[in-house]
């Protein structure tokens, strides 16, 4: 019997994004790490030019951009990592040098959709800085491989590959070890990731001889794929009752 | 950029590895690989190493690196002289800034001819068409050495003087340019042009393509070699303008050193005189910003594992650094490294460091905890969220998730992606009601008879006055009753000034769900079917399901759901709703009335009287 309907007044239910960020939250907040919000519709400066993607730099055609025809424009963020800039500004001006924070929040990109593919879509972005020699690298794949073993099970484990982003000075490529039930275990693609750039530092007004850390960034949506077998990423946005219904539920 | 792994073996003594091992050494040291087939490796070469990686000798560099094996000889790192000589051509570059040098050969009495085997071979081991020697000779030194050339015949262009003339210059408005594969395009002046000066003819698109006026046939007999450094960005632009991206193109706009130039024009030169004869009369050099030397890079030992949480050793280091061929100079534990005129990458500590960390390999890096903070971290806000929407579910609410993109609003894009929603929504009223409506229809699937569905968002819209995170519940007759949303009067509005969120969920833990897989739905119509009957009042309802749901089969959609039990006497009556929908078809009245057939008769049979 695929489902069972409890008599009297039904619950409704949550969006699975919701559920998702719930447990993230929380395995970040056993980790240190508070929960950090920025404008989706954002300036150039916290979008690109702050973290060092320049106008006519080929790292701006990485993403496609939405811009808004104002002027100047603006552009719906292309990830979450402008929530970060604007947190390092905050620490700036607190005179702090440690800060640890997730910013999952809704993204834009402007490219075709397809099954794997939307135009919109929430990003997991985060950041961990602290004194010179404090937040290492180390602890990047400390932290996300702890995430991924909390959120995809104990078989799970991160390998970094070489990679390049323009706000991040090493930068990597975070792969996650996954076993779904029953199923063989393979290496997928989860978020890019490195240690912050100085000049990202220096442009949220930080000392970047004095703070260092790790920042990543990565999509929900293709977690959640994974983890639940979702089939198509543009069932997540598209308003539909029948997609927040199709999984069992069990409060824990 | 495609590379065939014999074209890289001739970069080294020793038998390469296969490409399958070349591919993993890439992967986890330098760059992603697209694809490998047979002999051939599509290497995703990182916009920052796209100045000195898109060659050949580039990524037989880093292969050294990552494989600790020499290379047999560096093309960059022997001499580039050439005859500084042509008393018959002369060069003018209209703005420095866009063309910072521009090297010229003249090679008289070519032979235009089918290339050689090796030739066309090395060409087509990387997709590459074949199109006669000296193209061919130009396109094998850029996909060998990185340096984009290009061949015009000489014979089609003006002397006055006795000399050609070869202008660089910004088109004019309108002008026209017919390319090599005779495309025309109309020009702006923000595309860079090569011309015949002599002449005033435009002859090819700078840093992009050739034009068809001085195209190489099998006629032509003398030969302009071209060897320079256009400016990246107007490169790019101009590419994207005519959208029109070639290899030179993607080349230019990663700004390559314009040392490069040189080097090119030695190997083209050489490799023209093996495979189209001829004379080479000397080589113009115009370089009005001559290139920088790259500045030396210094990094301590204690930088490098500081940053990468790494214990590596001086020896580690400076090996890393020899692999690479840096030139290091070692003092106590600093580094300072000289990068070659190639890596203009290589500029701060940090890209030091990265070097050491993928060559080393950062598998070599053990994952450590951060420890335990030193105050508590703050979720407030994002509990104060969840807080409002689990008051929410409790009173029968489902959340769903819509577009932010819709028909009208205050802000507009400039480039939608969906022509029909150019705007930013002002409020979630429109995307919720058009959910309702879907929801109403699929309400048999989801919910219980008795209930209606009740929805709400909690989302991002953009009004004019600045973005708010908007509330907004649907039906708007769905009752709230918490006091924190009835606050909300009109069932909507900007959430934080409801409540505020840092304060009403300081001390609160949202609910926890654990999600099963998840189970699609069929995008054919479903069927719903109600049956009634009496069972004897001791009947267990739940074994009377379970008979319903075993005759009724696998066209089923749920569990068949009880709306309605009463009793009068000796009996109860029990009401099924039933939903049957197909994953791959629509279903016919008639197939779901013989199901509902076996129902009843299933359950008469059993003593039951379906009423």
């Amino acid at each position: 019997m695929s489902k069972e309907f409890s008599n009297g007044v039904s619950q409704g239910r949550l969006h699975p994004m919701s559920v998702a960020i719930r447990a993230i939250a929380e395995i970040f907040d056993r980790m240190g790490f508070g929960i950090a919000y920025g404008p989706e519709l954002e300036d150039e400066f916290h979008n690109f030019d702050g973290l060092r993607m320049l106008a006519d730099h080929p790292a701006r055609d990485m993403q496609d951009t939405f811009f808004t025809s104002e002027k100047p424009p603006r552009v719906p963020r292309t990830h979450c990592t402008s929530v970060t800039l604007r947190s390092l500004e905050k620490l700036a001006k607190e005179g702090g040098t440690t800060m640890r924070m997730i910013n999952p929040g809704k993204a834009f990109r402007n490219e075709a959709t397809d099954a794997t593919h939307e135009a919109q879509f929430y990003q997991l972005d985060g950041f961990a800085v602290g004194p010179t020699g404090a937040v290492t690298l180390a602890h990047l794949k400390g932290t996300l491989e702890h995430f991924y073993r909390e959120f995809l099970g104990e078989s799970a484990k991160v390998r970094f590959r070489p990679s390049f982003f323009p706000f991040t000075e090493p930068s990597v490529e975070v792969d996650a070890w996954f076993e779904p039930e029953g199923k063989e275990g393979k290496w997928l693609e989860m978020c890019g990731a490195g240690m912050l750039h100085p000049e990202v530092l220096k442009n949220a007004g930080l000392d970047p001889a004095k703070v260092q850390g790790f920042a990543w960034g990565g999509g929900i949506e293709r977690l959640l794929m994974v983890k639940y077998g979702i089939p198509d990423v543009r069932l997540f946005h598209s308003g539909d009752i029948r997609f927040v219904y199709g999984f069992d539920q069990k409060e824990v | 950029m495609r590379v065939s792994r014999d074209w890289l073996q001739t970069y080294f003594e020793k038998p390469l590895p296969s490409v399958a091992e070349i591919a993993e050494a890439f992967t986890f040291h330098a760059f992603e690989i697209e694809e490998a087939t047979g002999e051939m490796l599509d290497v995703k070469v990182l916009p920052n190493r796209a100045a000195d990686c898109f060659s050949h000798r580039g990524i037989a560099r880093e292969l050294s690196a990552i494989l600790d094996t020499p290379l047999k000889s560096d093309p960059l790192r022997e001499p580039s002289n050439v005859d500084l000589r042509s008393p018959h051509l002369r060069v003018e570059i209209e703005d420095p800034k866009k063309c910072s040098r521009y090297m010229g050969a003249v090679v008289k009495g070519v032979k235009v001819g089918p290339p050689p085997d090796w030739l066309k071979g090395a060409l087509e081991a990387v997709g590459q068409r074949s199109i006669n020697n000296i193209v061919d000779a130009t396109n094998y030194v850029m996909l060998n050495i990185g340096q984009p050339l290009h061949a015009f015949d000489a014979g089609k262009l003006k002397v006055e003087n006795g000399t050609w003339k070869i202008g660089v210059r910004s088109a004019k408005e309108s002008e026209k340019i017919t390319t090599l594969s005779n495309e025309e395009f109309t020009l702006s002046s923000s595309i860079s042009l090569i011309t015949d000066a002599n002449a005033d003819v435009p002859i090819a698109l700078a840093g992009i393509k050739g034009g068809k006026a001085a195209e190489i046939t099998a006629a032509t007999t003398d030969i302009i070699i071209e060897s320079a450094n256009f400016d990246g960005t107007t490169t790019r632009r101009a590419a994207q303008a005519l959208k029109l991206f070639t290899d030179a193109s993607a080349r230019f706009q990663n700004r390559p050193s314009p040392e490069l130039c040189a080097y090119g024009i030695r190997d083209v030169l050489s490799i023209i005189k093996d495979v189209a004869g001829g004379e080479v009369e000397g080589v113009v050099d115009v370089y009005p910003i001559p290139a920088q030397p790259n500045l030396a890079v210094s990094v301590t030992l204690g930088q490098i594992n500081g940053i990468l949480g790494s214990d590596f050793s001086l020896a580690d280091v400076e090996s890393v650094f020899r692999r690479l061929e840096l030139a290091t100079q070692v003092t106590d534990e600093t580094f300072t490294v000289t990068p070659p005129f190639e890596r203009t990458d290589l500029v701060i500590p940090e890209d030091l460091v990265e070097e050491v960390g993928r060559i080393m390999g950062y598998d070599t890096i053990a994952p450590v905890l951060l420890p335990a903070p030193a105050t508590a971290p703050d979720q407030m806000r994002f509990r104060g969220i969840e807080k409002m929407k689990d008051m929410l579910v409790e009173q029968g609410f489902t959340e769903v998730s819509t577009q932010s993109f819709a028909e009208k609003g205050d802000i507009m894009l400039a480039n939608p992606l969906d022509t029909t929603k150019p705007a930013l929504r002002t409020s979630l009223e429109g995307n919720l009601n058009e959910a309702l409506e879907r929801a109403k229809r699929y309400a048999p699937l989801v919910l219980a008879p008795n209930e209606t569905p009740k929805l709400f968002e909690v989302g991002t819209v953009f009004p004019k006055a600045g973005e708010y995170l908007e509330l907004r519940t649907v039906p708007s007759e769905a009752s709230l009753p918490d006091e924190a949303l009835a606050k909300l009067g009109a069932k909507e509005g900007d959430l934080s000034k409801i409540v505020d969120l840092e304060d009403y969920g300081k001390d609160y833990e949202p609910k926890k769900y654990q999600l099963g897989a998840y189970k699609s739905f069929s995008v054919y119509p479903f069927i719903v079917r109600d049956i009634a009957f009496w069972v004897p009042k001791a009947t267990d309802a739940m074994s009377v399901a379970k008979l319903i749901h075993d005759t009724a089969g696998s066209l089923l959609h749920q569990t068949p759901y009880k709306f309605d039990e009463f009793q009068k006497g000796e009996k109860t009556s029990l009401a099924f709703r039933l939903i049957f929908q197909s994953p791959e078809r629509t279903l016919t009245d008639d197939e779901i009335n013989g199901i509902m057939k076996g129902i009843s008769d299933a359950l008469t049979s059993s003593g039951y009287e379906v009423r």
